[in-house]
């Protein structure tokens, strides 16, 4: 058997990396990981790392002496390697989002991104929690029409939200919005985690700092995760 | 067997940090193989100042010339150590670079437009921060600072008049060479190219481990009781610096990471956060491990967490 060299060991540990961050952007996981002016550069990264991993193996010109047979721990870092890859590919993220967000605090930034305003019927939730913030009096709101999309997010001192994740990198330093919901009284609350399409009217309620804004149902859709979970 | 069930989150969480890490990392082996390839032997890196001052001034404005976060400057720095730079010159431009650079000044800008203070606070900490920890780790003799295999390689590049034969386990044996004709000859690209896979490949598995390590503590750890600590101004800098530690965020976007609380801490435990980052945090662990020994990285450690501390102390008395 010829004698493996360590370049193509290291071809192949470069080729497995790239396979890896193109695989990510292919099947869709960076939307569930990255903000999305990430995602151009991962996929950079991942055809990089595949033109190196064949410039190695192309003769690109005199490699020296010093390069010899492959060595035990570069077969152990191929095989690490091989191992994380596998795992990579194999296991597809699956956050709980509703455990993201209790973990961390409210983002309370979002009235500084607020740029314009669109109809109500076209505002995303985080649309909503931002104009909020903006026109702290949420009488402004009362009878508007709302078709927002959101996982249910429980808390300790009412009935659970409606919430997006911002993300402003990656999974990493998500943190939630959210907004109430008056769910129907007639019908069990929806589970922690569930993905929900919810047609209403805004409406005002009393809250313990005084008036909230809550959407009032007239529908309400159990939906798949959404393409695009994660917002800006 | 049952998962648990914060399991898979630490698991979204990993490939969340690690993707986004594995770029930057590619970037910094890339730049590092450039240099090695362009300026062969890395005799200009050995003419930055040994002065204990501009020492450390330099490697850290290098920042701006090598613009590479805190992944993407572990390769970088490591190559200006085996190449025989000053010391203080590289391990200021390892401190130091992650916030010296125009990319992360620009998001800092971009996340706080409002607060010009902090934009001159955080450049300016992050200096005083590479200062400090260059003068700590001088303390130690480069064999107990140093991996074994960078101080080998370090000592091959360094002059004979700055080590003793001793010292080098190989090279040149005699009066140093009158040319340098010889050590800047450019080395094939086939063995650049070899040579700077092989260090993304060991770099990539010791940020796996970081990341893993980072996910598991954001998972188990609510970063809730962090915050709940940051009321007051010492607690605050504390409990920023412990989330620093363990968000383990790219030093590109910290800042509109710390943008989400901003409000909820004070202006010490803010610039606490946006200085320790960039220097260590969970996911950096093992980077900075291929550099320093467990006892310069102990050192580095410590020196950084007290140096943050102090700033923000400093910080809150004059800000609030």
């Amino acid at each position: 058997m010829a004698t493996v060299t360590a370049t193509r060991l290291r071809a192949a540990g470069l080729a497995l990396w790239g396979l890896v961050l193109l695989r990510a952007f292919a099947d869709g996981r960076l939307a569930l990981l990255l903000r999305d002016v990430f995602h151009p550069l991962v996929n950079l990264a991942g055809m990089v790392l595949l033109m190196l991993a064949v410039g190695l193996l192309l003769p690109l010109g005199r490699q020296s002496a010093t390069i010899g047979p492959a060595r035990r721990r570069d077969w152990l870092t191929l095989a690490a390697s091989t191992l994380i890859a596998l795992l990579l590919v194999l296991l597809p993220p699956n956050p709980s989002f509703a455990d993201l967000a209790q973990q961390r605090p409210v983002d309370d930034t979002a009235d500084a991104e607020l740029t314009f305003v669109l109809p109500p019927a076209q505002r995303s939730l985080t649309d909503w929690v931002r104009l909020l913030r903006n026109q702290a009096d949420p009488r402004l709101f009362s009878g508007e029409p709302a078709s927002i999309s959101g996982f249910v997010l429980p808390r300790e001192d009412g009935p659970p939200l409606l919430a997006r994740l911002l993300v402003r990198c990656c999974l990493a330093d998500a943190t939630p919005v959210g907004l109430a919901v008056r769910w129907p009284s007639d019908r069990p609350l929806p589970k922690r985690d569930q993905w929900l399409q919810i047609e209403g009217v805004m409406a005002v309620q009393a809250a313990p700092q005084g008036e909230e804004l809550v959407l009032v149902p007239r529908r309400i859709q159990p939906i798949q995760r959404p393409r695009r979970p994660l917002e800006p | 067997m049952v998962a648990p069930a914060w399991l898979p989150t630490a698991w979204a969480l990993f490939q969340g940090l690690l993707i986004e890490a594995m770029p930057f990392l590619l970037i910094g082996v890339l730049i590092s193989g450039l240099a090695s390839w362009l300026a062969p032997g890395g005799q200009w890196l050995r003419k930055l100042p040994t002065h204990p001052l501009l020492g450390p001034l330099a490697g850290a404005g290098l920042g701006f010339a090598l613009p590479a976060c805190e992944c993407g400057n572990v390769p970088v720095a490591r190559r200006m150590l085996v190449a025989g730079a000053p010391l203080d010159g590289a391990l200021g431009f390892l401190f130091a670079a992650p916030v010296l650079n125009p990319i992360v000044i620009a998001s800092t800008w971009a996340a706080f437009p409002d607060q010009p203070w902090l934009l001159l606070a955080r450049p300016l900490g992050a200096v005083v921060v590479a200062f400090s920890l260059c003068r700590l780790l001088a303390l130690l003799p480069e064999e107990q600072l140093l991996q074994p295999d960078v101080l080998a390689e370090r000592r091959l590049n360094q002059p004979l008049s700055a080590v003793t034969l001793l010292q080098r386990r190989g090279g040149l044996v005699g009066p140093e060479p009158a040319s340098p004709a010889v050590a800047s000859t450019r080395p094939p690209l086939l063995d650049v190219l070899h040579h700077s896979s092989g260090e993304l490949l060991q770099l990539a598995l010791l940020l796996v481990g970081g990341c893993a390590l980072a996910a598991m503590v954001q998972t188990l750890l609510p970063r809730q009781w962090l915050l709940q600590l940051g009321g007051a101004p010492t607690g605050s800098i504390l409990a920023l610096m412990a989330l620093s530690l363990v968000i383990s965020v790219c030093s590109s976007v910290d800042a509109f990471l710390a943008l989400s609380f901003a409000a909820q801490v004070t202006p010490g435990a803010l610039l606490a956060f946006l200085l320790l980052g960039p220097v260590i945090d969970l996911k950096l662990v093992g980077l900075l491990g291929l550099l320093l020994r467990p006892k310069g990285l102990a050192l580095a450690s410590g020196g950084a967490l007290l140096t943050v501390l102090l700033i923000g102390q400093w910080v809150n008395l004059w800000r609030l």
